[in-house]
């Protein structure tokens, strides 16, 4: 089977001479679930960023479907955009705009010349927006205005624009860093099912140890820029942890255990 | 977690034992910073030179200025004397004014948007073209409107067409700098989101930028559609048509009634745009 996504000995150096990533390679086939952890700074958002080119790597090939994202320039990149949807921490919605129209951005990428400049949407793509919200349990709430919306809501919308792009792989940038433990659960478990029936890759940046073994199918740990750890959650030893967080299990702040009493404070 | 709190006394003394210090020292904790900021006393000190410099260059009189003092309340006192006589001609000049000031805010509403997005750099993504855009409109607004409105009548002819062309020009460079400035000021992050979508950067600016921004144009809007009428009244003195013309042409022939009705008009109707902005702004 053809991976989606390839990463070919990537590396990114900042001007300011930190070394985001060093030689970073692996594949992501179809239908994966996988959470990329590691502590703050070891090039977790860089690594996000540079499959759709937000940010521009220093070395090596990101292949998108088949295509380098990094020789692609104007029309071409935006098309191989469309292929990657993306969802970020503070949501970045418009926040004077209706929750239907933050939905409809997700198909500015497919309409050319005065219709995608002035937002004219083909009645399908409003129709089929509005079956998305349903879904999402956000009906009542189409022609309210965003900023009337609580986190966890926004963060719906969020995931509405990205599936409305229609794309092969999601890029989730700590999706529930900024929500409660409820929202937090409603929205891992619509990622989860969403991506899983519509056969979209996932990839999740998480803080969160104990989200990324409930849910993925594979976890990648970064420590510094490099993969220190490339596996299935269950081969995720407290070594590998060690090696990725550069400390031991009894240092970090862990939840989901029962008997564990800041069961909350993962979120924080 | 003991390992943690034990790094914790190693990090603070220092900072603990500089304060101890300046406490054995001076007996008095400092609170500022310790990089003060030297440029606010020496610009204090420079506009007192300066203002010394220009009271002795313009010689000014001011035992002539204190005997005419008693004059300005006797002016006032002839303008209070409403002379509504010439209502007729003074409600059509307010009227040609006010039209004057409206078209010049639409007609730059427009191009402002247009060169704002230019200007603004984070929409293009091209330093050189926000840099020629600003540079452009900063020569445009260094020259006051009156000066403006002067070039159109020669190049226009007398009337209101150069009035509007003359306020279009100051009009459109400050809307390009404040616009340009609202557009920066919405988070990147933003119109990150729109970017990977693969949307271009019309339908971003269009779709997200101008409806994020729409408030603060409003604002802008407001407050330069009064600019621009008081502007206008001045500009009628020199040739540009509309109530300034009345309040100059009265004020020479010593008609003090029509000029003092006609000023209390133009602050009327200022007060009025005013209070109406207030209103649309809360709205949004």
């Amino acid at each position: 089977m053809k991976p989606i996504l390839k990463f070919e000995q990537v590396s990114k150096n900042y001007p300011n001479g930190v070394h985001a990533l060093k030689g970073v390679s692996f594949e992501v086939q179809e239908g994966e679930f996988i959470s990329i952890i590691g502590p703050s700074g070891s090039g977790k958002s860089t690594l996000l960023r540079a499959i759709n080119r937000l940010i521009p790597i220093s070395g090596g090939t990101v292949w998108l479907d088949g295509q380098p994202v990094s020789a692609q320039r104007g029309r071409k990149l935006r098309e191989l955009r469309c292929k990657a949807g993306m969802i970020f921490q503070n949501y970045n919605l418009v926040y004077s705009l209706s929750v239907l129209q933050n939905v409809l951005h997700g198909r500015l990428g497919y309409m050319w010349g005065v219709k995608g400049v002035f937002g004219m949407y083909s009645e399908e793509d409003k129709q089929e927006a509005l079956d998305l919200l349903e879904e999402l349990g956000l009906s009542q709430f189409a022609y309210n205005r965003a900023s009337d919306l609580s986190g966890g809501q926004k963060q719906r919308v969020g995931i509405a624009r990205a599936i409305m792009q229609k794309p092969r792989l999601l890029l989730c940038d700590e999706p529930i860093a900024s929500l409660d433990p409820s929202s937090a659960k409603t929205i891992m478990d619509l990622l989860h099912s969403m991506t899983q029936k519509r056969n979209i890759a996932c990839i999740v940046n998480l803080h969160q140890l104990d989200v990324a073994v409930r849910y993925s199918t594979r976890i990648i740990g970064l420590s510094k820029g490099e993969i220190v750890f490339d596996g299935a959650p269950e081969d995720l030893d407290d070594s590998a942890i060690e090696r990725i967080y550069g400390t031991s299990r009894e240092n970090l702040m862990m939840g989901g255990n029962a008997d564990d009493k800041e069961d909350t404070a993962h979120c924080a | 977690m003991n390992m943690n709190s034990d790094e914790n006394i190693v990090m603070l003394n220092p900072q603990r034992k500089l304060i101890r210090d300046a406490q054995k020292t001076k007996g008095r904790i400092p609170v500022k910073c310790r990089q003060r900021n030297r440029f606010i006393p020496c610009f204090l000190a420079g506009v007192v030179v300066l203002s010394v410099l220009s009271l002795f260059y313009l010689e000014i009189d001011w035992g002539k200025m204190v005997s005419r003092v008693p004059d300005i309340g006797e002016v006032f006192w002839e303008l209070a004397h409403l002379d509504f006589a010439n209502m007729d001609l003074i409600l059509s000049s307010l009227v040609e004014t006010i039209s004057i000031a409206v078209l010049s805010l639409l007609y730059s509403l427009l191009l402002g948007i247009v060169f704002g997005m230019l200007a603004a750099r984070n929409i293009f993504r091209v330093p050189f073209l926000s840099f020629l855009t600003q540079s452009f409109f900063t020569f445009l607004r260094a020259v006051p409107t009156p000066v403006w409105v002067l070039l159109m009548l020669v190049c226009l002819g007398m009337g209101p067409e150069a009035g509007v062309a003359g306020l279009c020009v100051h009009t459109t460079a400050f809307f390009t700098k404040s616009f340009a400035q609202s557009f920066e000021s919405i988070p990147d992050e933003t119109v990150e989101a729109l970017e990977v979508t693969g949307a271009g950067r019309l339908s971003i600016f269009f779709n997200a930028v101008l409806p994020a921004a729409l408030s603060q144009i409003v604002a802008w809007a407001g407050m330069r559609l009064e600019t621009n009428f008081s502007e206008c009244a001045i500009l009628g003195m020199v040739g540009a048509g509309g109530i300034g013309y009345v309040i100059s042409n009265s004020l020479q022939g010593y008609d003090y009634g029509t000029a003092g009705t006609a000023i209390l008009l133009v602050f009327f109707v200022a007060y009025c745009i005013e209070r109406l902005f207030v209103r649309i702004k809360k709205r949004f």
